[in-house]
C-alpha cells in the first residue's frame, strides 16, 4: 500500500498544483500517460465543483486530496469543509439529447463517475468525503 | 493553451493545442466568438494537438456549436486524440459534433 497527500486552497490557480502533482504521482506510481489525463480530470471537475460551489464566504479553504494504491486498485479521497453536498444524487444528464436540445453545463460529476469505478459519499465531522475508485487494469 | 486562427478556402480553421480547462476555457470561447463576430461561420476546429479537456472545455464547444446551428453555418471537429474522443464518447459530444478524421477530409465534405 502506497499513499500521498496533496493540500489545494479554494482557487482555481491551483488546479495547475494539481496537474504537477499527477505528473510525479504518475512516474512514482507508473501510471500511464492516459491514467495521469483522467485522473487529471476527475480531480479537475470535482475541486471546481467544491471552489465554485461549497462555500458561502470569501475566505480559504483547504482541501485534503488522498492518494491510495494497493495492486491496482487506486482510491482518491477528497476532503472539503464546505457545505454538505452529495454529488452522487445528482442526476445524470441525458446523452442521447440533440445539439439543440442539450442543455450547457452539468457534465463534470457525470465524468467523474464515468471515468472512476466507484463514486462514495460520505458527511463526517461536518466535512464532505468523496471517494473514488478505480482499478487500474480492469 | 494555444489557439490560432487561419483561414482557408470558405473555412475558419481554429488549430487549438494543449490543454482546454476551467482557467482557459473562456479564452477559447472568446477567440471563436471573435471569428463568428467577424463574419466566420464555416468553422472546423483543430484538435490535433489537443491533449487535455474538461467539462469547462466541452462546455465551450456547445456554446459553439448551439451558436452556429442558429446562425445555419458549420462546425466540424477533426483529429481528436483518443483520449479526447474517448471523453467525447462518455459525454454524448460524439453524435452532437461532426467529427472529421483530419482536415482535408472536414474541408472536402459538403
Amino acid at each position: 500500500m502506497k499513499f500521498k497527500r496533496l493540500l489545494v486552497d479554494n482557487q482555481m490557480s491551483d488546479l495547475a498544483r494539481v496537474v504537477a502533482f499527477l505528473e510525479e504521482l504518475g512516474e512514482e506510481w507508473e501510471l500511464s500517460v492516459q491514467q495521469i489525463l483522467s485522473l487529471n480530470l476527475v480531480l479537475e471537475e470535482a475541486l471546481t465543483n467544491i471552489f465554485l460551489y461549497g462555500y458561502d464566504d470569501n475566505d480559504q479553504h483547504s482541501i485534503e486530496i488522498n492518494f491510495g494504491i494497493e495492486g491496482d486498485q487506486l482510491t482518491i479521497s477528497l476532503i472539503d469543509d464546505g457545505q454538505p453536498y452529495d454529488p452522487t444524487l445528482k442526476a445524470d444528464p441525458d446523452i442521447t439529447l440533440t445539439g439543440e436540445e442539450r442543455p450547457i453545463g452539468g457534465l463534470g460529476i457525470f465524468l467523474i463517475k464515468k471515468i472512476m469505478d466507484k463514486v462514495e459519499y460520505e458527511r463526517k465531522t461536518n466535512k464532505n468525503i468523496l471517494i473514488l475508485t478505480k482499478n487500474l487494469k480492469p | 493553451m494555444n489557439v490560432q486562427v487561419s483561414i482557408s478556402a470558405n473555412y475558419a480553421i481554429v488549430s487549438v493545442d494543449g490543454r482546454v480547462d476551467t482557467t482557459n476555457a473562456s479564452e477559447l470561447e472568446k477567440t471563436i466568438l471573435g471569428v463568428i463576430e467577424g463574419g466566420g461561420t464555416k468553422i472546423i476546429l483543430d484538435c490535433s494537438g489537443l491533449n487535455y479537456i474538461s467539462s469547462s472545455g466541452l462546455r465551450v464547444f456547445l456554446v459553439i456549436q448551439k451558436k452556429l446551428m442558429v446562425l445555419k453555418g458549420q462546425f466540424r471537429l477533426c483529429s481528436l486524440q483518443p483520449g479526447i474522443k474517448e471523453i467525447f464518447d462518455i459525454s454524448g459530444f460524439s453524435t452532437i459534433f461532426s467529427l472529421f478524421a483530419d482536415k482535408e477530409a472536414a474541408m472536402i465534405e459538403k
